[in-house]
Protein backbone atom coordinates (compact mmCIF):
# COMPACT_ATOMS: atom_id res chain seq x y z
CA UNK A 1 0.00 0.00 0.00
CA UNK A 2 1.50 3.41 -0.84
CA UNK A 3 2.60 5.62 1.82
CA UNK A 4 0.64 9.03 2.93
CA UNK A 5 2.79 11.22 1.14
CA UNK A 6 3.21 8.88 -1.76
CA UNK A 7 -0.42 9.54 -2.03
CA UNK A 8 0.43 13.12 -1.16
CA UNK A 9 2.34 13.72 -4.67
CA UNK A 10 -0.27 12.09 -5.97
CA UNK A 11 -2.55 14.27 -5.00
CA UNK A 12 -0.23 17.04 -6.10
CA UNK A 13 0.88 15.83 -9.25
CA UNK A 14 -1.35 13.49 -11.00
CA UNK A 15 -4.52 15.05 -9.93
CA UNK A 16 -3.41 18.87 -10.54
CA UNK A 17 -5.10 19.58 -13.59
CA UNK A 18 -8.38 18.15 -11.91
CA UNK A 19 -7.60 20.10 -9.11
CA UNK A 20 -7.23 23.22 -10.70
CA UNK A 21 -10.64 22.60 -12.84
CA UNK A 22 -12.41 21.59 -9.52
CA UNK A 23 -11.09 24.88 -8.02
CA UNK A 24 -12.42 27.47 -9.98
CA UNK A 25 -15.61 25.41 -9.99
CA UNK A 26 -15.31 26.02 -6.14
CA UNK A 27 -15.00 29.69 -6.36
CA UNK A 28 -17.82 30.06 -8.97
CA UNK A 29 -20.17 28.09 -6.39
CA UNK A 30 -18.75 29.90 -3.28
CA UNK A 31 -19.83 33.09 -4.89
CA UNK A 32 -23.43 31.49 -5.58
CA UNK A 33 -23.93 30.30 -2.36
CA UNK A 34 -22.71 33.52 -0.55
CA UNK A 35 -24.99 35.54 -2.80
CA UNK A 36 -28.17 32.95 -1.85
CA UNK A 37 -27.29 33.18 1.83
CA UNK A 38 -26.88 37.12 1.24
CA UNK A 39 -30.44 37.32 -0.72
CA UNK A 40 -31.98 35.22 1.70
CA UNK A 41 -30.37 37.14 4.91
CA UNK A 42 -31.82 40.70 3.42
CA UNK A 43 -35.20 39.24 2.74
CA UNK A 44 -35.34 37.97 5.74
CA UNK A 45 -34.67 41.12 7.65
CA UNK A 46 -36.71 43.19 5.54
CA UNK A 47 -40.10 40.88 6.25
CA UNK A 48 -38.52 41.33 10.23
CA UNK A 49 -38.61 44.74 10.16
CA UNK A 50 -42.10 45.24 8.39
CA UNK A 51 -43.83 42.80 10.69
CA UNK A 52 -42.27 44.67 13.63
CA UNK A 53 -42.91 48.30 11.87
CA UNK A 54 -46.76 47.06 11.93
CA UNK A 55 -47.09 45.54 15.39
CA UNK A 56 -44.23 46.95 17.65
CA UNK A 57 -43.66 43.51 19.15
CA UNK A 58 -41.78 40.60 18.93
CA UNK A 59 -43.52 37.44 18.21
CA UNK A 60 -42.90 33.71 17.41
CA UNK A 61 -43.34 34.34 13.55
CA UNK A 62 -39.37 36.04 13.78
CA UNK A 63 -38.63 32.28 14.91
CA UNK A 64 -40.59 30.84 12.21
CA UNK A 65 -39.29 33.45 9.32
CA UNK A 66 -35.83 32.37 10.57
CA UNK A 67 -36.11 28.45 10.30
CA UNK A 68 -37.84 29.00 6.42
CA UNK A 69 -34.53 30.99 5.73
CA UNK A 70 -32.56 28.21 6.65
CA UNK A 71 -34.61 25.30 5.92
CA UNK A 72 -34.45 27.70 2.12
CA UNK A 73 -30.35 28.08 2.21
CA UNK A 74 -29.87 24.37 3.14
CA UNK A 75 -32.14 23.15 -0.08
CA UNK A 76 -30.65 26.00 -2.31
CA UNK A 77 -27.06 25.08 -0.89
CA UNK A 78 -27.63 21.56 -1.63
CA UNK A 79 -28.51 22.19 -5.11
CA UNK A 80 -25.67 24.78 -5.32
CA UNK A 81 -22.82 22.68 -4.97
CA UNK A 82 -24.53 19.04 -5.49
CA UNK A 83 -22.59 19.38 -9.81
CA UNK A 84 -19.54 20.38 -7.87
CA UNK A 85 -19.55 17.51 -5.71
CA UNK A 86 -20.18 14.95 -7.52
CA UNK A 87 -17.52 16.31 -10.06
CA UNK A 88 -14.58 15.93 -6.73
CA UNK A 89 -16.14 12.75 -6.06
CA UNK A 90 -15.35 11.38 -9.43
CA UNK A 91 -11.97 13.46 -10.27
CA UNK A 92 -10.58 13.42 -6.96
CA UNK A 93 -11.95 10.36 -4.47
CA UNK A 94 -12.26 7.64 -7.06
CA UNK A 95 -8.68 8.04 -8.17
CA UNK A 96 -7.62 8.41 -4.60
CA UNK A 97 -9.12 5.31 -3.25
CA UNK A 98 -7.94 3.15 -7.04
CA UNK A 99 -4.35 4.73 -6.25
CA UNK A 100 -4.24 2.87 -2.58
CA UNK A 101 -5.78 -0.59 -3.72
CA UNK A 102 -6.73 -1.23 -7.65
CA UNK A 103 -8.91 -3.87 -6.29
CA UNK A 104 -11.35 -1.67 -4.83
CA UNK A 105 -15.05 -0.23 -6.15
CA UNK A 106 -16.08 2.75 -5.19
CA UNK A 107 -20.14 4.01 -4.98
CA UNK A 108 -20.51 7.98 -4.45
CA UNK A 109 -24.01 7.00 -3.36
CA UNK A 110 -24.42 3.92 -2.09
CA UNK A 111 -23.89 3.02 1.88
CA UNK A 112 -23.30 -0.03 4.19
CA UNK A 113 -26.76 -2.02 4.53
CA UNK A 114 -28.87 -1.00 7.75
CA UNK A 115 -29.31 -4.58 8.55
CA UNK A 116 -25.52 -5.02 8.36
CA UNK A 117 -24.92 -2.48 11.04
CA UNK A 118 -27.99 -3.68 13.16
CA UNK A 119 -26.69 -7.18 12.84
CA UNK A 120 -23.29 -5.57 14.95
CA UNK A 121 -25.56 -4.65 17.55
CA UNK A 122 -23.19 -2.17 18.55
CA UNK A 123 -25.84 0.22 19.33
CA UNK A 124 -29.32 -0.90 21.27
CA UNK A 125 -31.61 2.31 20.05
CA UNK A 126 -34.10 2.03 17.53
CA UNK A 127 -32.93 3.33 14.25
CA UNK A 128 -35.53 5.22 12.56
CA UNK A 129 -33.66 6.81 9.58
CA UNK A 130 -30.33 5.73 7.87
CA UNK A 131 -28.72 7.24 5.23
CA UNK A 132 -25.53 7.05 3.92
CA UNK A 133 -22.92 7.76 1.06
CA UNK A 134 -19.16 6.84 -0.15
CA UNK A 135 -19.64 2.80 -0.61
CA UNK A 136 -15.93 1.38 -1.12
CA UNK A 137 -16.13 -2.31 -1.21
CA UNK A 138 -13.58 -5.45 -2.88
CA UNK A 139 -10.57 -7.47 -1.79
CA UNK A 140 -7.57 -6.26 0.02
CA UNK A 141 -4.81 -9.79 0.25
CA UNK A 142 -8.04 -11.81 -0.07
CA UNK A 143 -9.69 -10.44 2.52
CA UNK A 144 -13.16 -8.96 1.54
CA UNK A 145 -13.41 -5.60 2.78
CA UNK A 146 -16.43 -2.70 2.93
CA UNK A 147 -16.73 0.69 4.05
CA UNK A 148 -18.83 3.75 4.36
CA UNK A 149 -20.45 6.92 5.65
CA UNK A 150 -22.87 6.09 8.01
CA UNK A 151 -25.84 8.15 9.40
CA UNK A 152 -28.13 6.53 11.86
CA UNK A 153 -31.15 8.34 13.65
CA UNK A 154 -33.61 7.67 16.45
CA UNK A 155 -37.09 9.43 16.74
CA UNK A 156 -39.22 10.27 20.02
CA UNK A 157 -41.61 13.17 20.77
CA UNK A 158 -41.54 14.94 23.77
CA UNK A 159 -44.61 15.35 25.88
CA UNK A 160 -45.97 18.18 23.84
CA UNK A 161 -46.17 15.83 20.85
CA UNK A 162 -42.97 17.17 18.76
CA UNK A 163 -40.92 14.89 16.89
CA UNK A 164 -37.09 15.08 17.35
CA UNK A 165 -34.41 13.22 15.65
CA UNK A 166 -31.16 12.27 18.03
CA UNK A 167 -28.26 11.06 15.92
CA UNK A 168 -26.87 7.25 17.11
CA UNK A 169 -24.37 7.06 15.45
CA UNK A 170 -22.61 9.11 12.49
CA UNK A 171 -19.00 8.37 11.17
CA UNK A 172 -17.19 5.71 9.44
CA UNK A 173 -18.51 1.91 8.98
CA UNK A 174 -16.55 -0.72 8.46
CA UNK A 175 -17.06 -4.30 7.92
CA UNK A 176 -14.20 -6.93 7.14
CA UNK A 177 -13.90 -10.61 7.40
CA UNK A 178 -11.94 -12.03 10.33
CA UNK A 179 -9.21 -14.78 10.14
CA UNK A 180 -10.54 -17.00 13.21
CA UNK A 181 -13.47 -18.98 13.11
CA UNK A 182 -15.95 -18.06 15.88
CA UNK A 183 -19.99 -19.02 16.77
CA UNK A 184 -20.80 -16.12 19.59
CA UNK A 185 -20.70 -12.71 19.30
CA UNK A 186 -18.22 -9.92 21.02
CA UNK A 187 -18.41 -6.39 21.58
CA UNK A 188 -15.76 -4.00 22.41
CA UNK A 189 -17.32 -0.69 23.05
CA UNK A 190 -15.80 2.97 24.86
CA UNK A 191 -15.32 2.65 28.48
CA UNK A 192 -17.95 5.45 29.36
CA UNK A 193 -18.04 3.97 32.99
CA UNK A 194 -15.25 3.23 34.56
CA UNK A 195 -14.10 6.98 32.87
CA UNK A 196 -16.94 8.49 34.68
CA UNK A 197 -16.89 6.69 38.04
CA UNK A 198 -13.72 4.83 38.31
CA UNK A 199 -13.16 1.28 38.02
CA UNK A 200 -14.90 -0.27 40.86
CA UNK A 201 -18.42 1.29 40.89
CA UNK A 202 -18.18 1.38 36.78
CA UNK A 203 -17.19 -2.46 36.98
CA UNK A 204 -20.06 -2.92 38.93
CA UNK A 205 -22.50 -0.86 36.65
CA UNK A 206 -21.07 -2.40 34.09
CA UNK A 207 -21.24 -6.93 35.12
CA UNK A 208 -25.12 -5.65 36.05
CA UNK A 209 -26.16 -4.13 32.52
CA UNK A 210 -28.57 -6.44 31.88
CA UNK A 211 -29.13 -4.98 28.07
CA UNK A 212 -25.88 -6.36 27.11
CA UNK A 213 -24.12 -9.97 27.13
CA UNK A 214 -22.02 -11.03 29.77
CA UNK A 215 -19.05 -8.71 30.94
CA UNK A 216 -15.56 -9.97 29.79
CA UNK A 217 -12.87 -8.60 31.36
CA UNK A 218 -9.43 -8.51 29.85
CA UNK A 219 -5.91 -8.75 31.06
CA UNK A 220 -4.36 -5.66 29.54
CA UNK A 221 -5.06 -2.65 31.50
CA UNK A 222 -4.71 -0.04 28.83
CA UNK A 223 -6.95 -1.50 26.66
CA UNK A 224 -9.54 -2.71 30.07
CA UNK A 225 -8.86 1.54 30.34
CA UNK A 226 -10.11 2.18 27.11
CA UNK A 227 -12.42 -0.65 26.35
CA UNK A 228 -15.28 -2.68 27.97
CA UNK A 229 -16.08 -6.09 26.44
CA UNK A 230 -19.38 -7.71 26.64
CA UNK A 231 -19.74 -11.25 25.10
CA UNK A 232 -21.62 -14.24 24.81
CA UNK A 233 -18.77 -16.66 25.19
CA UNK A 234 -16.03 -15.40 28.02
CA UNK A 235 -13.69 -18.65 25.98
CA UNK A 236 -14.32 -17.10 22.99
CA UNK A 237 -14.04 -13.51 23.65
CA UNK A 238 -10.69 -13.77 24.36
CA UNK A 239 -9.70 -16.25 21.69
CA UNK A 240 -10.42 -13.02 19.26
CA UNK A 241 -8.92 -10.69 21.60
CA UNK A 242 -4.99 -11.70 21.66
CA UNK A 243 -2.81 -9.60 23.58
CA UNK A 244 -1.97 -8.66 19.88
CA UNK A 245 -5.34 -8.10 18.84
CA UNK A 246 -6.01 -5.69 22.10
CA UNK A 247 -2.71 -3.46 21.06
CA UNK A 248 -3.76 -3.05 17.78
CA UNK A 249 -7.21 -2.33 17.80
CA UNK A 250 -5.74 0.34 21.34
CA UNK A 251 -3.21 1.61 18.40
CA UNK A 252 -6.38 2.18 16.03
CA UNK A 253 -8.21 4.09 18.79
CA UNK A 254 -5.34 6.68 19.31
CA UNK A 255 -4.71 6.99 15.49
CA UNK A 256 -8.17 7.98 14.67
CA UNK A 257 -8.38 10.43 17.83
CA UNK A 258 -12.28 9.19 17.93
CA UNK A 259 -14.76 6.62 20.08
CA UNK A 260 -14.71 3.57 17.79
CA UNK A 261 -16.72 0.37 18.72
CA UNK A 262 -15.56 -3.07 17.67
CA UNK A 263 -18.15 -6.05 16.94
CA UNK A 264 -17.36 -9.39 16.10
CA UNK A 265 -20.34 -11.42 14.99
CA UNK A 266 -20.60 -13.92 12.08
CA UNK A 267 -17.22 -14.37 11.11
CA UNK A 268 -17.19 -10.81 10.76
CA UNK A 269 -15.17 -7.93 11.81
CA UNK A 270 -17.18 -4.47 11.75
CA UNK A 271 -15.96 -1.59 12.98
CA UNK A 272 -17.31 1.89 13.48
CA UNK A 273 -15.41 4.95 13.95
CA UNK A 274 -17.50 7.65 15.52
CA UNK A 275 -16.38 10.84 13.45
CA UNK A 276 -19.47 12.73 14.05
CA UNK A 277 -19.79 14.26 10.49
CA UNK A 278 -19.70 13.29 6.88
CA UNK A 279 -16.21 12.46 5.41
CA UNK A 280 -15.18 12.89 1.79
CA UNK A 281 -17.26 15.91 1.26
CA UNK A 282 -15.94 18.21 -0.74
CA UNK A 283 -14.79 21.98 1.05
CA UNK A 284 -16.63 25.10 -0.33
CA UNK A 285 -15.01 27.60 1.88
CA UNK A 286 -11.30 26.24 1.99
CA UNK A 287 -8.87 25.47 -0.83
CA UNK A 288 -8.83 21.64 -2.57
CA UNK A 289 -4.89 22.91 -2.66
CA UNK A 290 -4.60 23.63 1.00
CA UNK A 291 -2.23 20.81 2.49
CA UNK A 292 -4.76 20.41 5.56
CA UNK A 293 -7.90 19.59 3.10
CA UNK A 294 -5.50 17.04 1.45
CA UNK A 295 -4.11 15.89 4.32
CA UNK A 296 -7.55 14.96 5.81
CA UNK A 297 -9.01 12.64 2.42
CA UNK A 298 -5.81 10.82 2.14
CA UNK A 299 -5.48 10.08 5.90
CA UNK A 300 -8.93 9.00 6.04
CA UNK A 301 -9.05 7.00 3.13
CA UNK A 302 -5.88 5.57 4.30
CA UNK A 303 -6.54 4.15 7.21
CA UNK A 304 -9.75 2.78 6.41
CA UNK A 305 -8.34 0.80 3.99
CA UNK A 306 -5.31 -0.09 6.11
CA UNK A 307 -7.63 -1.50 8.35
CA UNK A 308 -7.02 -5.29 6.87
CA UNK A 309 -3.02 -4.56 7.55
CA UNK A 310 -3.02 -2.60 10.48
CA UNK A 311 -5.06 -5.48 11.67
CA UNK A 312 -3.44 -8.48 10.09
CA UNK A 313 -6.77 -9.90 9.10
CA UNK A 314 -4.93 -11.05 6.56
CA UNK A 315 -2.77 -13.38 8.26
CA UNK A 316 -5.12 -16.43 8.41
CA UNK A 317 -5.02 -18.68 11.22
CA UNK A 318 -4.07 -22.16 9.98
CA UNK A 319 -7.75 -23.32 10.56
CA UNK A 320 -9.28 -20.98 8.17
CA UNK A 321 -7.33 -21.83 4.96
CA UNK B 1 -41.01 -1.43 61.86
CA UNK B 2 -37.66 0.26 62.12
CA UNK B 3 -35.63 -2.93 63.49
CA UNK B 4 -37.47 -5.10 60.43
CA UNK B 5 -36.18 -2.57 57.56
CA UNK B 6 -33.11 -2.87 59.07
CA UNK B 7 -33.75 -7.01 59.27
CA UNK B 8 -35.04 -6.91 55.68
CA UNK B 9 -32.23 -5.65 54.36
CA UNK B 10 -29.33 -7.24 55.88
CA UNK B 11 -31.34 -10.75 54.64
CA UNK B 12 -31.06 -8.77 51.43
CA UNK B 13 -27.09 -7.81 51.42
CA UNK B 14 -26.61 -12.03 52.38
CA UNK B 15 -28.81 -13.10 49.67
CA UNK B 16 -26.85 -11.19 47.39
CA UNK B 17 -23.29 -12.25 48.45
CA UNK B 18 -24.31 -16.05 48.77
CA UNK B 19 -25.50 -15.95 45.20
CA UNK B 20 -22.77 -14.02 44.20
CA UNK B 21 -20.36 -16.43 45.80
CA UNK B 22 -21.68 -19.22 43.74
CA UNK B 23 -22.09 -17.40 40.79
CA UNK B 24 -18.07 -16.80 40.88
CA UNK B 25 -17.59 -20.61 41.72
CA UNK B 26 -19.68 -21.63 38.85
CA UNK B 27 -17.97 -19.41 36.73
CA UNK B 28 -14.81 -21.06 37.36
CA UNK B 29 -16.20 -24.27 36.99
CA UNK B 30 -17.85 -23.73 33.56
CA UNK B 31 -14.85 -22.19 32.09
CA UNK B 32 -12.93 -25.27 33.33
CA UNK B 33 -14.84 -27.45 31.32
CA UNK B 34 -14.56 -25.02 28.51
CA UNK B 35 -10.48 -25.42 29.37
CA UNK B 36 -10.84 -29.58 29.72
CA UNK B 37 -12.93 -29.90 25.82
CA UNK B 38 -9.99 -28.05 23.86
CA UNK B 39 -7.29 -29.65 26.41
CA UNK B 40 -9.01 -33.18 25.58
CA UNK B 41 -9.03 -31.96 21.64
CA UNK B 42 -4.95 -31.68 21.99
CA UNK B 43 -4.64 -35.18 23.86
CA UNK B 44 -6.24 -36.94 20.59
CA UNK B 45 -3.96 -35.40 18.40
CA UNK B 46 -1.00 -36.63 20.04
CA UNK B 47 -0.84 -40.31 19.32
CA UNK B 48 -1.12 -38.90 15.67
CA UNK B 49 2.00 -36.96 15.97
CA UNK B 50 4.28 -39.37 17.83
CA UNK B 51 3.51 -42.40 15.54
CA UNK B 52 3.91 -39.66 12.11
CA UNK B 53 6.91 -38.38 13.79
CA UNK B 54 8.63 -40.87 15.66
CA UNK B 55 10.58 -43.25 12.60
CA UNK B 56 12.82 -39.63 11.88
CA UNK B 57 12.84 -38.75 15.85
CA UNK B 58 15.47 -41.39 16.94
CA UNK B 59 17.39 -39.05 19.31
CA UNK B 60 14.41 -37.52 20.60
CA UNK B 61 12.73 -41.06 21.88
CA UNK B 62 12.27 -39.72 25.35
CA UNK B 63 10.48 -37.09 24.45
CA UNK B 64 7.92 -38.53 22.60
CA UNK B 65 7.49 -41.36 25.41
CA UNK B 66 7.44 -38.56 27.83
CA UNK B 67 4.37 -36.93 26.13
CA UNK B 68 2.65 -40.32 25.29
CA UNK B 69 2.85 -41.50 29.23
CA UNK B 70 1.37 -37.46 30.27
CA UNK B 71 -1.10 -38.31 27.95
CA UNK B 72 -2.18 -41.33 29.58
CA UNK B 73 -2.17 -39.46 33.13
CA UNK B 74 -4.39 -36.97 31.79
CA UNK B 75 -6.80 -39.13 30.24
CA UNK B 76 -7.04 -40.91 33.41
CA UNK B 77 -10.71 -40.57 35.51
CA UNK B 78 -11.04 -39.01 38.43
CA UNK B 79 -7.57 -36.67 38.65
CA UNK B 80 -8.23 -33.06 40.37
CA UNK B 81 -8.16 -29.86 38.79
CA UNK B 82 -4.86 -29.03 40.37
CA UNK B 83 -3.07 -32.40 38.61
CA UNK B 84 -4.59 -31.11 35.29
CA UNK B 85 -3.55 -27.91 35.55
CA UNK B 86 0.08 -29.36 36.39
CA UNK B 87 -0.26 -31.70 32.93
CA UNK B 88 -1.26 -29.16 31.45
CA UNK B 89 2.07 -27.70 31.68
CA UNK B 90 4.39 -29.96 31.31
CA UNK B 91 2.67 -31.35 28.03
CA UNK B 92 2.38 -28.04 26.97
CA UNK B 93 6.58 -28.04 27.31
CA UNK B 94 6.66 -31.26 25.75
CA UNK B 95 4.87 -30.75 22.59
CA UNK B 96 6.90 -27.58 22.48
CA UNK B 97 10.13 -29.33 22.23
CA UNK B 98 8.76 -32.13 19.78
CA UNK B 99 7.88 -29.07 17.23
CA UNK B 100 11.42 -27.38 17.65
CA UNK B 101 12.91 -30.88 16.81
CA UNK B 102 11.04 -31.31 13.94
CA UNK B 103 12.62 -28.23 12.44
CA UNK B 104 16.30 -30.42 12.51
CA UNK B 105 14.39 -32.68 10.15
CA UNK B 106 13.73 -31.34 6.69
CA UNK B 107 11.72 -34.88 5.73
CA UNK B 108 10.02 -34.42 8.37
CA UNK B 109 9.21 -30.33 8.22
CA UNK B 110 7.57 -31.06 4.57
CA UNK B 111 5.86 -34.09 5.43
CA UNK B 112 2.17 -33.28 4.57
CA UNK B 113 0.77 -35.03 7.42
CA UNK B 114 3.24 -33.29 10.36
CA UNK B 115 2.44 -29.93 8.59
CA UNK B 116 -1.49 -30.69 9.06
CA UNK B 117 -0.80 -31.77 12.63
CA UNK B 118 1.55 -28.81 13.26
CA UNK B 119 -1.32 -26.21 11.75
CA UNK B 120 -4.16 -28.44 13.93
CA UNK B 121 -1.91 -27.84 16.88
CA UNK B 122 -1.28 -24.29 16.77
CA UNK B 123 -4.07 -24.01 16.66
CA UNK B 124 -6.01 -25.48 19.46
CA UNK B 125 -2.95 -23.80 21.43
CA UNK B 126 -4.42 -20.23 21.24
CA UNK B 127 -7.93 -21.72 22.20
CA UNK B 128 -6.14 -23.03 25.16
CA UNK B 129 -4.77 -19.98 25.95
CA UNK B 130 -7.56 -18.01 25.57
CA UNK B 131 -9.42 -20.67 27.70
CA UNK B 132 -6.31 -20.63 30.13
CA UNK B 133 -6.64 -16.37 30.56
CA UNK B 134 -10.59 -16.78 30.82
CA UNK B 135 -9.69 -19.15 33.82
CA UNK B 136 -7.47 -17.46 35.63
CA UNK B 137 -9.42 -14.34 35.64
CA UNK B 138 -12.87 -16.42 36.93
CA UNK B 139 -10.53 -17.66 39.55
CA UNK B 140 -8.97 -14.20 40.41
CA UNK B 141 -13.02 -12.86 40.63
CA UNK B 142 -13.37 -15.96 42.75
CA UNK B 143 -10.48 -15.33 45.22
CA UNK B 144 -10.75 -11.89 45.65
CA UNK B 145 -14.61 -12.71 46.81
CA UNK B 146 -13.65 -14.91 49.30
CA UNK B 147 -10.40 -13.74 50.49
CA UNK B 148 -12.27 -9.83 50.51
CA UNK B 149 -14.39 -8.46 53.34
CA UNK B 150 -17.17 -8.28 53.84
CA UNK B 151 -18.10 -11.82 51.46
CA UNK B 152 -14.78 -13.95 53.07
CA UNK B 153 -17.01 -14.21 55.82
CA UNK B 154 -19.60 -15.97 53.99
CA UNK B 155 -17.45 -17.60 51.75
CA UNK B 156 -15.64 -19.12 55.22
CA UNK B 157 -18.90 -20.44 56.21
CA UNK B 158 -19.75 -22.22 52.81
CA UNK B 159 -16.03 -23.88 53.42
CA UNK B 160 -15.06 -22.38 50.01
CA UNK B 161 -11.11 -22.36 49.34
CA UNK B 162 -8.81 -20.84 47.44
CA UNK B 163 -8.28 -22.05 43.69
CA UNK B 164 -5.21 -22.15 41.97
CA UNK B 165 -4.52 -20.23 38.44
CA UNK B 166 -2.82 -21.51 35.70
CA UNK B 167 0.99 -20.37 35.45
CA UNK B 168 2.39 -18.99 31.80
CA UNK B 169 5.33 -20.30 30.66
CA UNK B 170 8.57 -18.26 30.28
CA UNK B 171 7.94 -17.05 26.66
CA UNK B 172 4.36 -15.62 27.42
CA UNK B 173 5.79 -13.79 30.16
CA UNK B 174 7.99 -11.87 28.06
CA UNK B 175 6.96 -8.50 27.95
CA UNK B 176 5.12 -7.67 24.05
CA UNK B 177 7.56 -5.40 22.28
CA UNK B 178 4.86 -3.14 21.22
CA UNK B 179 7.17 -0.97 18.80
CA UNK B 180 8.70 -4.08 17.18
CA UNK B 181 5.40 -5.55 16.68
CA UNK B 182 3.74 -2.42 14.52
CA UNK B 183 7.00 -2.38 12.35
CA UNK B 184 6.57 -6.06 11.10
Amino acid sequence: MKSASELTDYYYTELYDSLQELEQERHAVRKKVLTLFGILGALSLLIIAFIYNSCHCFNESFIWIGVGATTIGGFGYRMLVSGYRSGFKEKIIRPLIEAIEKELHYAPDAFIPQSLFQFSHLFDKRVDRFRGNDLVRGQIDGISLQFSDIHAEHRSRDSKGRTHWSTIFQGLFIVADFNKHFKGRTLILPDLAENLFGSYIGGMLQSRNFTKDQLVKMDDPAFEKAFVVYGTDQIEARYILTHTMMQRLLKLKNDTGSKIYVSFNGEKIMIAVDYDKDLFEPTVFASLLSIEQAMGYIRTLRSSIGIVEELKLNEKLWSKV
Amino acid sequence: MTALIILAVIVVIIVLMYNSLVAKKNQVDNIFAGIDAVLKKRYNLIPNLVSSVQQYMQHERGILEKVTELRSQAMKPGISDEQKIVLDKQITSALGSIMVAVENYPDLKANENVMHLQRSLSEIEAQIAAARRAYNQAVTDYNNAIEMIPTNILANMMHYTRKQVFEITEDERKNVDVGALFKQ
